[in-house]
């Protein structure tokens, strides 16, 4: 069943396009979540269920909430009503909206034909061997990794201050 | 995979730095000391430096801890190499962030956060713990060239770092996909072995890509763009962390990835490096004499020396690693003093740094030790007999003369003429007559300061490298490798 991988391939790159080439930084989150989505579907058709949740979750999630919270904190009065009014226009969630059928289609195809994998996905990794393998060979790198979100999050506080 | 008390033990230092980490992060917390946290964190350091330098002579035995790390005589040489140039670094922040008018004990705390990354590196023997490595190397660097956030140019110099290693990044990650795809495994040791019997194109294109990402990093010439503005951009100590810790860090795990990864079977690759090579010593050295400023020279001269050291990587042969070892702690040292004597001409932070050469007429009138120390730095900087840098490029000659590369060392020779030129451009200017309204004057008791005294250490260092290396060469054959075949 690789047809649904491939679309989903075809839809990660093209709305990655989209966001680099949107001038909006909205426009460009909205388009970066289907990218995300459709990246998710590749896990998921890899054999990597796991990943697959955590990319829907996290990133896609996460950045919906961002992208939420950016809404909010923007949304002060009548003219900036006006400002989404002009934000909200057809030719802006037309594509992504397009992109995200296409996904829907190509998922449901998958479901009613029975959900195989593709062909590179030879074995199915849950979410036990993923944490069997971070304590055990990577404990260290997760421990790292720690650090490095540490010294993120200096990095932003100290660029990010307004004083 | 377990770890035990020896593996503990083996990764001491390691484990000292994350220590520093989290004291100075909690001490930030608790109340905002310039002096007191600046303090704990160089302790800190200075801890984990004499426990690695210790273990490094004690003579220790590789121990591999998980498969990501591995802890002998090599990563505890590069490991020292890295908290020395960090500890420079530190003192010379202090001296120069008392004139920072906003919160100045971050930079420590993104300091050690960076030097740990660079540990990791020196350690690294698997895919893993090089990509983490190196992102907890470059992440701090960041915040701390853009650290005086009001100014534009390190505001443009931090995003352009940003940007650009960001996309480095993807480079090597994509590459070591490819690879892994191939070889099935992202321990440099499997991947060795790969490439020792005949390579797909797919993994010597994955190969390709992670060396991009790693010529980003020492920025070798196509993708050294970044370099003089970055470097311009940047504090003077963060310029100082830039040219030695950074680099030596990505330095040591590209030799060990040459070395336990197979680089040396790829030839095509081998043949690109030269290139590489070749066009950093020319066009570093060329584009070096045309800069006015100091900080810009020095950038496009550490293009020229990680071109040198280049050579004696692609030479191979028994020698290589020592004379890469030999190279690196050469330029380490000199570099320290050399930006060591720009931070304190800076120092407190002003307006701007001292970085035209113009600034630094006649500073031998007014600091006449500084002044000396500058002129050994960049006499040593220049490759002068009884400096240290004699005995790296010596190094790095021997090894290109061994394994017969007479362009690349023609080039050497060549870059190194005009390299001279340069550098005894910015020393003419420090003897010359002292201009009326000069602008930039160390601090009076800049001996006594921390700085001062580090810059001080650096030269001696320097000298006795250059005058009687026997003790050094001692220590650069504790740290070898072996070679495959």
């Amino acid at each position: 069943m690789t047809f649904f991988f491939y679309l989903a391939a075809a839809v990660a790159v093209i709305s990655t396009l989209f966001v680099i080439f949107g001038r909006n930084p909205v426009h460009a989150l909205l388009n970066l979540v289907v990218s995300l989505l459709a990246v998710a579907g590749l896990f998921f058709m890899l054999g990597a269920p796991f990943a697959g949740a955590l990319e829907v979750i996290v990133y896609a999630g996460a950045i919906m909430v961002l992208f939420v919270f950016v809404v909010m904190m923007l949304n002060l009065g009548k003219e900036i009503e006006d400002q989404e009014r002009r934000w909200l226009t057809p030719k802006v969630w037309f594509a992504p909206a397009v992109l995200s059928v296409l996904l829907l289609g190509g998922l449901l195809d998958v479901l009613l034909t029975g959900g195989q994998t593709h062909a590179a996905a030879t074995t199915t990794i849950d979410a036990k061997q993923v944490g069997v393998h971070l304590f055990g060979p990577y404990l260290l790198a997760v421990e790292l990794g720690s650090m490095l979100l540490l010294a993120a999050l200096v990095a932003a506080y100290h660029l990010g201050r307004h004083d | 995979m377990n770890l035990g008390s020896a593996h503990l033990t083996a990764l001491t230092p390691m484990l000292l730095v994350s220590a520093t980490i989290v004291i100075v992060m909690l001490a930030i917390a608790f109340k905002r000391r310039h002096r007191g946290n600046a303090t704990l964190a160089v302790f800190g350091l200075n801890l984990a430096l004499l426990t690695s330098l210790g273990m490094l002579y004690i003579g220790h035995e590789a121990i591999t801890v998980t498969p990501l790390f591995v802890v002998d005589g090599y990563a505890l040489f590069y490991t020292a190499l890295i908290l020395v140039a960090t500890l420079a670094t530190a003192t010379l922040s202090y001296a120069y962030l008392e004139g920072f008018k906003g919160e100045r004990e971050e930079m420590y705390l993104l300091l050690c956060l960076s030097a740990l990354g660079g540990v990791t590196l020196a350690c690294a023997q698997h895919f893993a713990s090089l990509f983490i490595g190196l992102e907890l190397l470059s992440v701090p660097l960041y915040a701390m060239i853009a650290y005086p956030v009001k100014s534009r140019r390190p505001l443009e110099g931090g995003l352009k770092y940003l940007v650009l290693s960001a996309v480095a990044s993807a480079f090597m990650l994509f590459g070591i996909a490819l690879m892994y795809s191939q070889v099935g495994s992202l321990l440099f040791l499997d991947v060795g072995a790969y490439f020792a019997g005949s390579a797909s194109p797919i993994a010597v294109v994955g190969g390709a890509m992670l060396l991009i990402g790693l010529a980003f990093k020492l920025s070798l010439v196509p993708f050294h763009m970044w370099t003089p503005d970055v470097y311009e951009g940047a504090p003077a100590p963060v310029a100082n962390y830039l040219a030695t810790a950074s680099k030596v860090a990505v330095f040591a795990v590209l030799t060990r990835y040459f070395v336990e990864a197979g680089g040396y079977y790829q030839i095509s690759l081998v043949k690109v490096l030269s290139w590489l090579a070749f066009l950093s010593i020319i066009l570093g050295n060329v584009l070096a004499v045309r800069q006015n400023n100091v900080k810009r020279m020095l950038a496009y001269s550490s293009i020229a020396h990680f071109g040198y050291c280049m050579v004696a990587l692609i030479a191979g042969g028994p020698l290589a690693v020592e004379a890469v070892g030999a190279y690196l702690l050469t330029y380490v040292v000199t570099s320290l003093g050399t930006f060591g004597v720009v931070t304190l001409t800076s120092s407190p932070m002003g307006e701007r740094d001292a970085d035209a050469i113009y600034d630094y007429r006649g500073l031998f009138w007014r600091r006449p030790y500084l002044a000396s120390i500058l002129t050994a730095m960049l006499l040593s900087l220049a490759g002068i007999p009884l400096t240290a840098g004699f005995i790296g490029k010596f190094y790095a000659i021997t090894a290109g003369v061994d394994a017969h590369l007479w362009w690349l060392l023609g080039a050497l020779v060549v870059g190194s003429a005009i390299g001279l030129y340069y550098y005894l451009r910015l020393m003419v200017s420090l003897f010359l007559r002292d201009p009326s309204n000069r602008q930039f004057n160390a601090p009076l008791d800049w001996a006594q300061r921390t700085g001062g005294i580090m810059t001080l250490l650096a030269m001696l260092l320097m000298l006795a490298i250059g005058i009687y290396p026997q003790p050094f060469i001692h220590l650069l054959q504790l740290a070898s490798l072996t070679l495959p075949g």
